[in-house]
């Protein structure tokens, strides 16, 4: 039996973005066994939603869950609590709602994929996907105010209508993007190096997704069509939107990149038919009461599938609020997706998971 | 979202009957804590069928009962139950402690005060 070594990864180090920690047990550079460690920055998040803020302030509080996936927050939260208090809110703010989630679904990607290349070693790569990226959030600072956690949906709506000039910027940016779109397939799909450094590296198979209950384009890549996107109809109308889901088969790095990439084209489609097809009316339903009885609600972010679970005591203040984040479901494919890969595949293989440690850590 | 109401004694058994993995996926554990020492139990599982349905196992138990683990038949789920036994200050079968806090953070914060 050869050496075996152990090598930590984190909480601090070059290749992730957030504090998270790995434990690897190696032989021969080959990765035998993982351990991971996600708990570094627990906020108390939920204690203080159920304590500190009334429901309808909350809405502000969970979108400071994360950065990246603020939208996806207070959608779900804000839905979470309509469900409960059986609220119908306007059409024109569901269309609202899902414009913002997919201008947010393509940062996110964008940001996820230029990890992947920076730790693949492709930093000319990294600078282009970076550069490429930033019209999404001008877009987003444009619609909401913030490029960043921005406070847009709330218990009945959203914060800001669209205007007509913004909406105006939104169509010839997308056009403008869309050949920059073609060049990233085209780059991250047939790029020889980038090939050898993804292509059969940090593999989940179909039956892993399964038995791992993994979620979002982690499971999609391995030809799992999960996507609460295909099954929310009466929250937000998503085929009526354009929505397809996206797979691969492959499993991998590449895999993970390819289906990211693929969905920016239906993020695109989608709010072209938003803006194209938006309704008129009010952007927020005026409502009285308190929240009672409990309710869950799910979204899909950028990473997979987003969980909320609410108790309302008729009173300003929630009895209990719960946050499952893509990728808390993910941690134990990530820990599996590791072995038999070698060492130096680890930050690359890290990339492509898109880990999100302030959405799972809360 | 359909409820199932469980036991502890029965709950590794209820879940083994219903829980197939190609046909559903573990969303999370989740606990409530309802005062006087008691705490509402939940595990919740979807569909991957559309139109999709939610299945929560939900039992109430004294906060002092060890919480039997469904990791023999939800492998994914030590990952919850290690968080919940952190944030409510409970004993879970096998759970990890010291997965969500550090050891110097308030113990059990979801619990309420009294």
């Amino acid at each position: 039996m050869a050496t075996q070594y152990e090598i930590p990864i984190g909480a601090q180090h070059i290749s992730l973005l957030e504090p998270l920690h790995f434990k690897f047990t190696t032989e021969n550079e080959k990765i035998i066994k993982a351990e991971a460690n996600v708990g570094y920055v627990h906020r108390g998040i939920e204690q203080a939603c159920c304590s500190k803020f009334k429901f309808r302030q909350v809405s502000f509080v969970v979108g400071r869950v994360c950065g990246l996936c603020s939208i996806s927050h207070t959608t779900c939260y804000s839905q979470v609590i309509e469900r409960m208090m059986s609220l119908d809110i306007p059409r024109k703010a569901k269309y609202l709602r899902m414009l913002v989630i997919e201008l947010d679904r393509i940062h996110s990607h964008l940001l996820c994929l230029s990890h992947v290349a920076e730790n693949s070693g492709f930093e000319a790569l990294f600078m282009k996907t970076m550069a490429y990226r930033e019209f999404s959030m001008e877009l987003l600072e444009a619609v909401c105010g913030n490029r960043i956690q921005y406070d847009y949906s709330i218990v009945g709506g959203v914060t800001r209508d669209l205007r007509e000039d913004v909406a105006r910027m939104i169509l010839e940016r997308l056009k403008t993007f869309k050949p920059q779109l073609d060049e990233l397939v085209d780059i991250y799909g047939n790029n020889y190096t980038l090939g050898l450094k993804n292509k059969g590296v940090g593999v989940l198979t179909k039956e892993d997704v399964y038995h791992l209950s993994a979620v979002g384009p982690f499971a999609r890549a391995a030809g799992v069509p999960i996507d609460v996107r295909n099954e929310t109809e009466d929250r937000l109308p998503w085929k009526e939107v354009g929505f397809e889901v996206v797979t691969e088969n492959s499993g991998d790095v590449w895999a993970r990149n390819m289906v990211r990439l693929r969905e920016l084209y239906v993020s695109m489609r989608i709010i072209e038919n938003v803006i194209n097809g938006l309704p008129e009316g009010d952007i927020a339903l005026d409502f009285k009461g308190f929240p009672n009885g409990e309710a869950i609600n799910r979204v899909e972010a950028p990473r997979g599938e987003l969980f909320y679970y609410a108790k309302g005591n008729k009173t300003q203040i929630l009895e209990r609020l719960k946050i499952k984040a893509p990728t808390f479901s993910n941690v134990p494919s990530m820990v599996h997706g590791f072995k038999n890969n070698e060492y130096a595949s680890a930050p690359a293989i890290i990339g492509s998971y898109d880990p999100c440690l302030s959405c799972t850590s809360r | 979202m359909t409820k199932i109401e469980t036991t502890f004694e029965t709950l590794k058994q209820d879940v083994k009957e219903f829980y197939k993995s190609e046909l559903h996926h573990f969303i999370t554990m989740n606990g409530v804590d309802l005062g006087n020492d008691e705490i509402e139990y939940q595990w919740f599982f979807c569909d991957y069928a559309y139109p999709c349905a939610e299945t929560v196992f939900v039992t109430k138990a004294n906060v002092n009962v060890m919480v039997p683990s469904i990791r023999e038949v939800v492998e994914p789920a030590w990952v919850a139950e290690a968080e919940l036994s952190d944030l409510l200050g409970i004993e879970i079968e096998n759970a990890e402690k010291g997965f969500m806090l550090e050891v110097d953070s308030d113990p059990a914060p979801l619990r309420k005060k009294k």
